[in-house]
């Protein structure tokens, strides 16, 4: 009974709030459909009088969203791969197999949970010069997938702990090898923490800004974020271009998000409270 | 005696047999484990640790960029930087920009987490709403909010004339006081929602017969908030400070678009400073002592919030 009282105070508490927070989206989408004339007018309450769609289509071909947006998928694509394939190994190892130095090699991973990308990135960027891998996506790639090696491992150790033993040795007594229970075993258990991982480590590639500015140099390589950073500071004062552009940034992913978002929720919360 | 010594004579026996055994099973896992860890070390390795100590060896060194010779020049480096003005600002600007993080998103998704818990048939509907601005890049972020505080056709100031409050309106980010904060409003705004969806589920996992007991007791509801609901999430909220704090230190991209460190490295953050000295001054020595420090900050953060979640679990 009381709790169905509660309901209306805290919808009614709610409503403002979420108007505010929303509020920057709500001006962007109805600034990003303007003509430059109405935005020069400065009101923020007013309607688009006409709608003009060919905003989008302007920034679009100016800014090259083509491209970048390709890149950007297969930036996300390659992290999402290689850092699947590289942690459910490895955090079935640490889980599971008990050899001569594992928290020695475990304390190594460790370090690089805490450490800020920041923090590394001055030879980080001449290991990937002496590679021939500056200024390309798959020097790009990797040095995300490593940043979020020690996270990934961390995830999947958490998970396969939680899988009983007496799962590895049944199995192992079958002659079965490791790589085979990890395969016909452990991966089909540990969808969740797999679809964690995959939700935690796209989110955080699509919207990475600091290891792209540092290492894809030329605009054919740049992905989203950078290139739109490089186009708003291009045509700053071209509010129309800029306004489009920046939701035609966003706009993928939220769609994407509303679409999942009961998984995606899910994933990102487990996943951030596993590791 | 004699029981005593025939246990250890038995043992005597068994034991190098068991020894053995276990040396035997490690190594064969050592064999199985190899190919399995092999492709995350070589990556992590090449990509992570090898620059970690780099960057260590670095802050003693006089590099100056790429395919430039570096001599060892001891603690020369740290001296300049406990000797440079700007390092110390950006380390209080970093301090600041932490706190301010951590009370602003993290309080507000501590509120919301609270006030969307109440709900029943619009839960999901709030909880997918507020947690839009999270799916934007920081990058983006900085973007957007750029133009939100443009002095003439920015959102805030044109909305605070037509509702009458001129008065208020700012040069947001060209006010030397004010700018620091400006930009992390513009931060927090996108990070509130990860610490509300973690709050929410902390909230889920409360004993709802603790609410009925308090309830029977006569307790209203500020007196269950304060006795059931905020105890409860205590280990949840250990987690989301640890995280926001780790989160505030590693703060670039909102700063790096929309101000740059300025006006007068008002704005200016261990890692915006970093990013200069390294990429366009080209001073790799100081630049790596702020690394160090910066990888020390978030080392000592991490230590003191394990500990205290060690201590709390207890």
């Amino acid at each position: 009974m009381s709790r169905r009282r509660s309901e209306l105070p805290a919808f009614a508490a709610l409503l403002p709030a979420l108007l505010l927070i929303l509020g920057p989206f709500l001006w962007l989408l109805m600034s990003s459909l303007k003509s430059e004339a109405e935005i020069g007018q400065a009101n923020p309450f007013a309607l688009p009088k006409a709608p003009m769609w060919q905003n989008y289509a302007d920034a679009w071909q100016i800014g090259g969203f083509g491209d970048l947006l390709v890149n950007s998928l297969f930036n996300l694509a390659g992290v999402v791969l290689l850092t699947l394939i590289t942690c459910a190994p490895a955090g079935y190892v640490f889980a599971k197999l008990k050899f001569p130095g594992r928290e020695w090699v475990f304390y190594l991973v460790i370090i690089g949970l805490t450490i800020p990308v920041q923090a590394i990135v001055i030879p980080l960027y001449q290991v990937l010069f002496n590679l021939g891998l500056i200024n390309s996506l798959a020097g790009i790639t990797l040095a995300q997938v490593s940043n979020g090696i020690p996270f990934g491992i961390f995830l999947m150790r958490s998970f396969f702990a939680g899988v009983p033993d007496e799962l590895v040795e049944a199995a192992r007594i079958d002659g079965a090898s490791h790589t085979q229970i990890l395969g016909r075993v452990m991966l089909p258990l540990a969808t969740p923490a797999l679809q964690a991982l995959v939700i935690i480590s796209a989110l955080s590639t699509w919207n990475d800004f600091f290891l792209p500015l540092v290492i894809l140099i030329s605009p054919e390589v740049q992905t989203l974020p950078l290139g739109l950073v490089r186009f708003a500071s291009t045509y700053s004062t071209d509010f129309r271009l800029v306004f489009s552009g920046t939701v035609i940034t966003f706009l993928p992913v939220i769609i994407l998000y509303i679409l999942t978002q009961r998984r995606f929720t899910e994933g990102l919360t487990q996943g951030a409270l596993k590791g | 005696m004699a029981t005593r010594l025939t246990t250890a004579a038995r043992r005597g026996i068994a034991r190098p047999k068991v020894a053995h055994r276990a040396r035997r099973a490690g190594r064969e896992a050592l064999t199985s484990a190899i190919p399995l860890l092999l492709p995350a070390l070589a990556i992590y390795a090449l990509f992570s640790l090898l620059p970690i100590f780099l960057t260590f060896w670095l802050s003693f060194t006089d590099s100056r960029g790429l395919n430039t010779s570096a001599s060892f020049v001891g603690l020369s480096n740290y001296g300049r930087a406990a000797a440079d003005p700007i390092v110390w600002q950006s380390l209080v600007h970093t301090f600041q920009w932490l706190l301010g993080h951590l009370l602003m998103a993290g309080g507000l998704g501590l509120i919301l987490a609270l006030a969307v818990s109440r709900l029943r048939l619009t839960r999901v509907v709030f909880r997918t709403a507020f947690f839009l601005p999270h799916l934007v890049s920081l990058a983006v972020v900085g973007v957007i909010w750029a133009n939100i505080y443009d002095p003439f056709y920015g959102l805030l100031n044109t909305a605070l004339d037509r509702l009458g409050l001129g008065a208020l309106s700012q040069g947001w980010l060209s006010d030397p006081l004010l700018v620091l904060f400006s930009v992390n409003v513009a931060s927090s705004w996108q990070g509130f929602g990860l610490y509300m969806l973690l709050f929410i589920a902390g909230l889920q996992n409360i004993d709802h017969s603790l609410y009925e007991a308090a309830e029977i007791d006569g307790a209203n509801g500020w007196q269950q908030l304060w006795y059931v609901t905020l105890p409860g999430l205590a280990e949840v909220m250990t987690f989301v400070v640890s995280l926001a704090m780790i989160n505030g230190l590693k703060g670039f991209a909102t700063v790096f678009v929309m101000t740059n460190g300025g006006p007068f490295y008002q704005s200016e953050l261990i890692t915006t400073y970093i990013y200069r000295l390294a990429f366009s001054m080209q001073d790799h020595g100081l630049a790596a002592v702020l690394c160090v420090l910066l990888s020390t900050l978030a080392i000592g953060i991490t230590v003191v919030f394990n500990h205290w979640r060690g201590r709390l679990a207890r």
